[in-house]
């Protein structure tokens, strides 16, 4: 078991190497200046010559990825061109307010999911299944995005209970989660981000579920005598691990593509600082969210793969 | 902790939350929602375009030279003195401009503002060499260093600016480059960035503090040199917002008490909610540049047809009537409109000078962006416009980019980019050089200057050098009144707009008197609870 | 990252042990017969048939030009003069926008889908077939992707190659390869090691010839399921795209990029500026349910 936990944990180094290539030079797949925005549009050729020197820009790419790797892995992302601060605080501070969206859109979309996802799996064909899978699917057709703007609309202008957009009335500084004040510019970015990740873990664990049940083991443990609900709650022990694996994706959307949802609320996130950065062109910052996203995308499925092989010791991978 | 319950206890303290939100003090607290991406630099001259300057270069610092924002008159904007009192050639060099300085001011961290500061702050800007260099000021502020050679001391109050030609332009100039304190700059050891977290200017406001990317707050500067200028408002909170439609929501919902640049489409929505929409004409250009080089445009005819196609009432209804329309460089109010040769709407006219000048249908293509500050609502004004010519016969194509990939191909030039024949930047025309010179100069030719499309006229440059040689403001104005008129002889561009600078605020905000300019004077400003 | 999931197969399907041949054709009809009798799935299909029809036809149907504007007539509401569904910001009829758009839509919906079910199903076949040194290398290349959750990568090179609708296609096909690459993996791989592969080596048949006969058929089926799944995904996802500017570039008309430019003119004609909303909900949802309809009658697990 320990053996497996170290080798699952090495084999995530290569990937992380393959991932800081591909991070490095996806940005590098584009034309055009990396200084472009952060200049006055008056500013002549020469200028932008000038200041590109002062930033390192100047050398050729191999030489730019290692130097860059280097100062990585010791920690220093870099500076962000457009606000002239150190990348790694920009993105951790934007990865801890997603990560407040996380904290809530998480266990309310996977207990909500998983609930759901159970008891239409349990009673498969009659009238729950049918309205839980309707609403599955329901949720996963529509684009949050739009969502988003309808109940901002809906509940901030129009009605005015709730607010339409930020991280709380002074910003994600004093932004203290237990204060109603600050709290309440959580409610609509939430809702709009469960949407996806509830219906795609209902239809996920009903057909986990429906297919558990239909093992043969199942008919065993009735005829041993076993009660409906013990029964139920060896399928749903059962059917635990493949609905992990689905949860570790999840959670991974939720970190990684929650930049639909914070651009509607401008929650300053990570997908938010992603998508600044990708307007500005901003190189540090647009390599440092990425490269950090992927990361702890990489470390949740590690986690989650670990998890599924307690839970379940006839996973094993690798 | 589920949903249900958090949307109940919305609906029932969202109503008593939202009221309990007003400031109990007696400015009140103003709270801008601007067009920004992001919020501007703090280190001396701000990025973000001019919304930069208006909102935090002009409040935390002061340049030598500052504009008269009081929005008195029906005239543009002018220049008045700044951290200098008066400024005048230099009689025996007409390359030496003397600038007296401003006795008795203080940087907000409480050292005295002297003449060495001013010699400080260019090296900070300019010198490659000078321990204070600042690489990412250096391209903030070279843009407005055009003929700046040099600048010395010559005692404690006054300095010597030296200029590579004679510019009688100069102090025009100088309002765009802003003092930052040597000061502070020493203390925090030359490190911008931990600078940019305690500016120190000479400025109306101080800076408070900070959460990047999402809001800014200032207070007043109640040792401020300009007593009449001493913020009425107890603090300033800057929130960048980027989408029009969230901005209309903020306003709506109560979250900011001022937005910037309303959709047009949300103007009727917020006028019947009781909110201000203020607008005024101010020195803006919503044209395109031309091709002088490669293609249709070469021929005075094909741009005279191209301004005669255009109708420019429908984009102004386009617009709910937010534009003025453009048939000259400047807007009628400035000083030096003159009386220029006006193309109006002749679809017919222009479909003659096409076949007289053989070019029918005639084939364009126009560079334009998807965004950007000043572009107003380009997408859908582009797509009308390319209507309007085609339909007094061209074929425009119309190649959309981003707004920083459009203003890359605009510092290119037209030798980057010989196969578009026209860039649609909006442009400030609020000093002469900026409005008139940097069109048409040789001399400013990309990617030196402005010039994308290298227009170049013997008999404009000669005006041009005759201009920057003319030291007396009056004989100076005719001058300019002579290039501006002939400008539109020449078609030099495709007029079409002049945005109105509209902005939406609470009725709860009173006081502001817009200016006809880029930059506004917030400080009159107060917010009754 | 996790890769082939090896949970004990109970043998029910594989049961009927007898020629390869015969219970291929055996399982395809029964696929048909359920497909048949599940009105709900056949309704859907027909919906999705009727919008692709819809949207091929839209020369033929549209009642103006998608291009033609109109200051006057712009953001009328619902049925203002012969516009049924009225006028978006340029005066542009809403109804030929929406039919226009559904063709850009439902294109970057399904071509990076299929481009990416050829090469992905390609590579999977191959890992899963050859096994060893190839199966490692493009598995774990494939797991450098997967390490990527995919909105991010999709948003991430779209962007870095400045957007357009051939760079947000080309975004959505490498975020769908490694996903369509495992699931042919691991259905070539569960083929692999049954008897009967065995058997036809011993009888001396190729191994190309045993991927046609054999693999394929097995591979097809899991590929196809994912495959239209993956639709609906990608139609959100090219909306996401276009609506933060980096997928279809005006003035081309697309659901994404029509909710995007219609968003500030909401408080003059909302019911007209959710459209494009309701357009991407409808196709995306009829799309959904014909691929669970699919997986039902196919019966086959993941």
């Amino acid at each position: 078991m320990g053996g497996y936990i170290l080798r699952r944990m090495l084999y995530a180094i290569p990937i992380a190497f393959g991932v800081s290539v591909v991070c490095f030079s996806l940005v590098y797949l584009a034309p055009g200046d990396p200084l472009q925005t952060v200049l006055p549009p008056d500013a002549t050729a020469e200028t932008i010559e000038i200041v590109k020197r002062a930033y390192g820009f100047d050398k050729p790419l191999p030489v730019q990825f290692l130097i860059w790797l280097g100062r990585v892995l010791t920690g220093d992302f870099g500076m962000s061109i457009a606000t002239k601060r150190p990348v790694f605080l920009e993105v951790t501070g934007a990865l801890a307010n997603t990560g407040t969206l996380a904290l809530f859109a998480v266990p309310i979309a996977f207990s909500i999911g998983y609930a759901m996802g159970a008891l239409a799996g349990s009673f498969p064909g009659r009238w729950i299944d049918r309205v839980v899978t309707g609403t599955a699917v329901f949720g996963v057709s529509l684009p949050n995005y739009w969502l988003g703007i309808v109940l901002v609309i809906v509940f901030a202008v129009e009605w005015m209970v709730l607010p339409a957009t930020g991280m709380g009335p002074s910003g994600s500084d004093e932004f203290r989660i237990l204060r109603w004040s600050d709290a309440k510019f959580l409610v609509l970015p939430v809702v709009t981000l469960s949407m996806i990740p509830i219906g795609i873990l209902s239809r996920t664990t009903r057909a986990a579920v429906a297919e558990v049940r239909n093992q043969d083991f199942v008919q065993t443990l009735r005829a041993k005598g076993l009660s409906e609900w013990a029964v139920t709650r060896h399928v749903l022990k059962n059917s635990l691990p493949q609905v992990m694996a689905v949860m570790g994706l999840q959670f991974g959307y939720l970190l990684g593509g929650s930049i639909l949802v914070e651009t509607v609320f401008t929650w300053p996130g990570s997908g938010f600082l992603l998508s600044k950065a990708i307007i500005n062109r901003d190189v540090p910052v647009l390599q440092g969210t990425i490269l950090t996203l992927s990361m702890v995308f990489v470390a949740t499925n590690l986690i989650v793969d670990l998890l599924q092989s307690l839970v379940d010791p006839r996973i094993r991978r690798g | 902790m589920t949903y249900r319950v958090w949307g109940r206890a919305a609906l029932a303290f969202g109503a008593a939350a939202m009221l309990g939100t007003a400031s109990a003090t007696a400015g009140g607290t103003l709270v801008i929602g601007m067009t920004a991406g992001d919020l501007p630099v703090t280190t001396g001259n701000p990025d973000q375009g001019f919304e930069g300057y208006r909102f935090v270069g002009y409040n935390l610092y002061d340049s030598l030279v500052l504009w008269d924002l009081s929005g008195a008159g029906d005239k543009a904007a002018e220049i008045r003195p700044g951290l200098a009192t008066g400024w005048q050639i230099d009689e025996a060099d007409n390359k030496r401009w003397i600038f007296t300085l401003r006795q008795g001011v203080k940087w907000h961290d409480g050292c005295p503002f002297t003449a060495d500061d001013v010699i400080w702050n260019f090296g900070y800007t300019s010198d490659e060499k000078a321990p204070q260099f600042n690489p990412a000021q250096f391209g903030q502020a070279r843009a407005y260093f055009g003929t700046y050679a040099g600048v010395e001391k010559i005692d404690d109050y006054r300095v010597a600016f030296t200029t590579k030609v004679p510019d009688a332009l100069f102090p025009y100039m100088m309002s765009y480059v802003l003092m930052v304190s040597p000061c502070r700059a020493k203390e925090v050891k030359y490190d911008w960035t931990a600078y940019a977290a305690k500016p120190s200017g000479t400025g109306p406001y101080k800076f408070d503090k900070a959460v990047a990317h999402q809001r800014m707050e200032f207070v007043p500067n109640a040792d401020y040199w300009d007593k009449a200028r001493v913020p009425q408002h107890d603090r300033l909170v800057l929130v960048p917002m980027p989408e029009a439609s969230t901005r209309t929501a903020a306003l709506l919902s109560g979250l900011v008490n001022w937005i910037e640049a309303p959709s047009p489409d949300a103007i009727e929505r917020l006028k019947s909610s009781g909110m201000k929409v203020v607008t005024r004409v101010y020195p803006h250009n919503w044209s395109y540049q031309l091709n002088f080089v490669k293609g249709p445009f070469t021929d005075k005819r094909v741009r005279q047809a191209a301004n005669y196609a255009l109708n420019r009432e429908d984009i102004k209804d386009l617009l709910n009537g937010l534009m003025l329309e453009e048939y000259a460089t400047v807007p009628p109010s400035t000083a030096y409109y003159g009386k220029p040769l006006l193309y109006k709407y002749d679809p017919d006219k222009a479909r003659s000078l096409l076949k007289e000048a053989g070019c029918l249908p005639c084939k364009v293509t126009f560079a334009i962006s998807t965004s950007g500050s000043g572009q107003m609502q380009p997408l859908p004004m582009n797509e009308l416009v390319k209507s309007q010519m085609d339909a007094a016969g061209f074929e425009v194509k119309l190649d959309a980019m981003d707004w920083n990939a459009l203003l890359q191909v605009g510092r290119g030039g037209v030798d980057a980019s010989p196969d578009i024949h026209a860039i649609n930047i909006s442009r400030a025309s609020q000093d002469p050089f900026n409005a008139l010179i940097r069109h048409v100069w040789t001399g400013a030719w990309a990617p030196k200057g402005a010039n994308w499309g290298h227009h170049g006229n013997p008999a404009m440059d000669k005006l041009i050098d005759g201009i920057l040689g003319e030291f007396d403001s009056a004989k100076r104005l005719a001058l300019l009144t002579r290039l501006h008129e002939m400008m539109n002889e020449e078609a030099a561009l495709i007029f079409v707009a002049h945005d109105l600078n509209p902005r939406a605020m609470s009725p709860k905000v009173q006081g502001f008197v817009q200016a006809q300019s880029w930059f506004q004077d917030l400080t009159p400003v107060k917010v009754v609870p | 990252m996790p890769d082939t999931l090896a949970i004990d197969e109970p043998l029910g399907s594989f049961d009927e042990q007898a020629a390869p041949a015969t219970r291929v054709r055996g399982y395809w009809q029964s696929v048909f017969y359920r497909l048949r009798h599940d009105p709900v799935t056949l309704f859907f299909a027909a919906m999705v048939l009727s919008i692709v029809l819809a949207a091929i036809c839209a020369p033929l149907i549209a009642p103006f030009d998608p291009y033609r504007e109109s200051i006057v007539g712009r953001l009328k509401p619902f049925g203002w003069r012969d516009h049924a569904l009225g006028t978006d910001e340029l005066g542009r009829d809403m109804l030929t926008r929406l039919l226009y758009g559904g063709r850009v839509s439902l294109l970057m919906g399904v071509v990076p889908v299929v481009v990416a079910s050829l090469i992905g199903g390609m590579l999977g076949v191959l890992a899963g077939f050859v096994g060893g040194r190839v199966n490692t290398a493009i598995m774990r290349t494939m797991d450098v992707f997967y390490a990527f959750p995919s909105v991010l990568l999709a948003v991430a090179i779209a962007g870095a190659m400045g957007g357009g609708m051939v760079n947000g296609m080309l975004a959505l096909t490498l975020v769908f390869i490694p996903p369509m690459c495992r699931v042919a993996e691991t259905a070539t791989t569960q083929v692999r090691a049954l008897d009967f592969i065995e058997a036809a080596r011993a009888s001396g048949a190729g191994a190309l010839t045993i991927i046609r006969y054999h693999v394929l058929g097995n591979v097809l089926g899991p590929v196809f399921i994912y495959a239209s799944s993956l639709v609906s995904v990608s139609i959100l996802l090219a909306s996401g795209l276009s609506f933060l500017g980096l997928g279809v570039r005006p003035p081309l008309p697309d659901w994404g990029l029509m909710l995007s430019t219609l968003r500030q003119s909401i408080y003059v004609v909302p019911l007209v500026c959710a459209l494009p909303g309701v357009a991407i909900f409808i196709t995306s949802i009829c799309c959904n349910l014909v691929s669970d309809g699919l997986r039902a009658a196919m019966d086959v697990r993941m």
